[in-house]
């Protein structure tokens, strides 16, 4: 076990969500052990911090915002969740949201580093040049990043939304919709999650926009046409929510047919390779940063 | 040496487990007569300390004694001051010592021993009585420490065991599933139509959750205040306010509770009535109940996205399914209390024995002048 390997803190970032995770589990079903009071949120604060460093330290070695692969873009996205999580706990105090939190960033985190090939060290290529050589595509992504976090903790509320819808109109007292929060909190904090999420997407959209129409030759047709849909999905989610046109169950299930959307977009959202972006431009033109 | 000490405790009771409600009647002490009752169980010769516990489904009386103090005493007292035939209430009471009296008032405590398993009401029953001997100076060093780790034992049961889990009374059951909905049960808009028992059971359930806005309605419902009936009074017992039935409909869409129970025989809100309703507050959930044989609401409205529609059977499941399994937890609830029966009482018997009897560390709250 080495502490300043990336692979090897996730790992342990993982093992702390999983504890968090099955510790509030036993919280839920009432096998309450006092000791153990605090340790869901310990756990997720824990997981946090280590997967922090594990991705700073993954940062060091790529020159820049580690998103360059399929494991470094989920564990980017679970550190947004986890860190989206954390600053909403403040407003909304639902425990049981931290714990399906720290189950789906456990088992995603687990599946991408045990995924083969999703981890490949791009950054070692004697051709490698930085991954993100301007700063404004750097904050593009990250934001975009960023947003997606939040699209998975909207998805992760619209699911606690069906299942206690399904379990009140079952009638089925006793199931878990009894230990999870109101339909009315849930449904608000879907559409909050979504407003933010949103908007966090649009800007970075209009932040890798500003790139775009300078250098249209980074960007791919399938990922410009990818990223719109997207966008357009989830702004046309947010108006038909403004406008009461869509809400309930189906504004919900509408919600995680997106997230599932935007995690298969992932593939597609890749910027051209940094060869090819190296023999078109000289990074020292890529000065977007000046750009108003 | 625990032998010796175990007739110093005693218990003479009569419950809903042992008299039916005729019978319960004939024991139960009128309110008036208590005083009496107290004077007279203080001449008992050999009987120190008492405390009578007087509800609507017990009459029991707790008694600390010396050693040759004969429990019949307690028997005899009671049959002849209620005036009952001995024989009656041997068959409808029940006489503990020793042990099993702190047993038995640790699972009267919990509200094992209640008729509805696991209610909290009794513990703030036996607070009462056991204040009022205090103020009569009736309860002393025995009593004092027995009630007072009653109440401990009440509060661990609570809390370590699934015995108070769930809703029970069906107006609580619909308090939870309004939580369960909206969150906070006091910003709810409840409307009632009609008036019967559940209707009451369900605004005094949401009354002490803290809502304010309750609305009752009724087809006997009249604005001339000669010819006042049942739901313009309910409305004013609690405090709500009284809506025209002719208008009702047309507000459907202010509430977030509709209750029906009306004896009207036919639906009163149909299908277009609720999707009218949703029309004006589409994006916010809509409780309905229907307590009423035949049913007030056609059944297709939770059909309806963001409509939860319930009916009695539905509340009952759920009222039954909690208390069976508050009920599962009776066994396992009974044996832990009885292991801290057993200590107090193993407690109690040493220093009984080894304290003189002029030592008195009371526990018991101070008497109120």
């Amino acid at each position: 076990m080495n502490l300043n390997d990336p692979r090897d803190l996730l790992w342990i970032a993982g093992i702390c969500y999983g504890i968090s995770f099955f510790v509030g589990m036993l919280k839920t079903f009432r096998f309450e052990v006092s000791l153990l009071n605090q340790v869901p949120v310990l756990g997720i604060a824990l997981g946090f911090l280590i997967q922090t460093r594990a991705l700073y330290l993954r940062g060091l070695e790529v020159h820049g915002c580690p998103l360059g692969n399929t494991l470094e873009r989920i564990q980017f996205i679970l550190w947004s969740l986890i860190l989206a999580f954390l600053i909403l706990r403040f407003i909304w105090r639902l425990n049981l949201l931290g714990t399906f939190c720290a189950g789906l960033a456990m088992g995603a985190g687990f599946l991408s580093l045990i995924l083969p090939g999703s981890d490949p060290p791009y950054w070692t290529d004697p051709d490698y040049l930085r991954l993100f050589s301007n700063p404004w595509v750097e904050l593009h992504a990250s934001i975009a990043i960023f947003s997606y976090g939040l699209f998975s903790l909207l998805a992760i509320v619209s699911g606690m939304y069906l299942v206690q819808r399904n379990a009140l109109l079952s009638r089925k007292h006793r199931l878990i919709g009894s230990f999870l929060p109101p339909i009315h909190d849930l449904e608000h904090a879907g559409f909050r999650l979504l407003t933010v999420g949103t908007s966090f997407l649009t800007l970075s959209i209009i932040v890798g926009g500003m790139h775009w129409t300078r250098h249209p030759e980074f960007v791919t047709t399938t990922k410009l046409y990818v990223t719109l849909l997207l966008w357009f999905g989830y702004a046309i989610l947010f108006f038909l929510r403004v406008g009461n046109r869509l809400f309930g169950s189906k504004f919900a299930k509408a919600s995680i047919a997106l997230f599932c959307l935007a995690i298969l977009s992932l593939s597609f959202v890749n910027s051209k390779s940094k060869k090819q972006e190296s023999h078109v431009v000289p990074s020292s033109d890529l000065s977007l940063a000046h750009s108003p | 040496m625990i032998r010796e000490a175990s007739s110093s405790l005693h218990l003479l009771g009569s419950s809903h487990r042992v008299a039916d409600l005729a019978a319960r009647e004939r024991i139960s002490l009128p309110p008036d007569a208590i005083d009496d009752f107290y004077l007279g169980l203080e001449g008992l010769p050999g009987l120190h300390e008492c405390l009578i516990l007087n509800t609507c489904n017990r009459t029991e009386i707790y008694g600390a004694s010396e050693e040759n103090f004969a429990p019949e005493c307690l028997h005899d007292y009671l049959s002849d001051f209620r005036k009952i035939d001995p024989e009656f209430l041997r068959r409808h009471s029940y006489l503990r010592s020793g042990e099993q009296v702190i047993r038995h008032l640790f699972e009267v405590t919990a509200g094992i021993d209640s008729q509805m398993v696991g209610e909290t009401e009794i513990l703030g029953q036996v607070k009462k009585a056991y204040e009022d001997a205090c103020r009569r100076k009736a309860s002393g060093k025995m009593l004092n420490r027995l009630f007072q780790k009653g109440f401990q034992a009440a509060k661990w049961a609570r809390t370590n065991t699934g015995i108070s889990k769930g809703q029970v009374n069906l107006g609580n059951v619909l308090c939870e599933l309004a939580r369960r909905i909206f969150g906070k049960v006091a910003a709810c808009r409840l409307l009632v139509v009609g008036a019967g028992e559940v209707a009451e059971s369900a605004i005094e359930s949401f009354k002490s959750r803290g809502s304010q806005a309750i609305t009752v309605t009724g087809r006997t419902f009249d604005w001339c205040p000669l010819s006042r009936r049942k739901p313009d009074e309910l409305a004013e017992k609690f405090g709500g306010f009284a809506l025209s039935f002719d208008d009702f409909k047309k507000s459907l869409h202010f509430f977030d509770v509709i209750l029906t129970s009306t004896a009207s025989g036919k639906a009163l809100i149909d299908l277009e009535d609720i999707r009218e309703c949703m029309r004006k507050r589409p994006s916010q959930p809509l409780f309905l109940i229907d307590a009423a044989v035949p049913r007030n609401i056609d059944e297709r409205a939770s059909k309806v996205d963001n409509v939860f529609l319930y009916n009695m059977d539905d509340v009952s499941d759920i009222a039954n399914e909690n208390l069976k399994s508050r009920m599962a937890e009776v066994d396992h609830c009974k044996s832990a209390l009885g292991q801290r029966a057993l200590r107090l009482w193993q407690q109690m018997t040493t220093t009984h024995s080894k304290e003189p009897a002029s030592i008195s560390q009371s526990t018991a709250p101070r008497p109120s002048s």
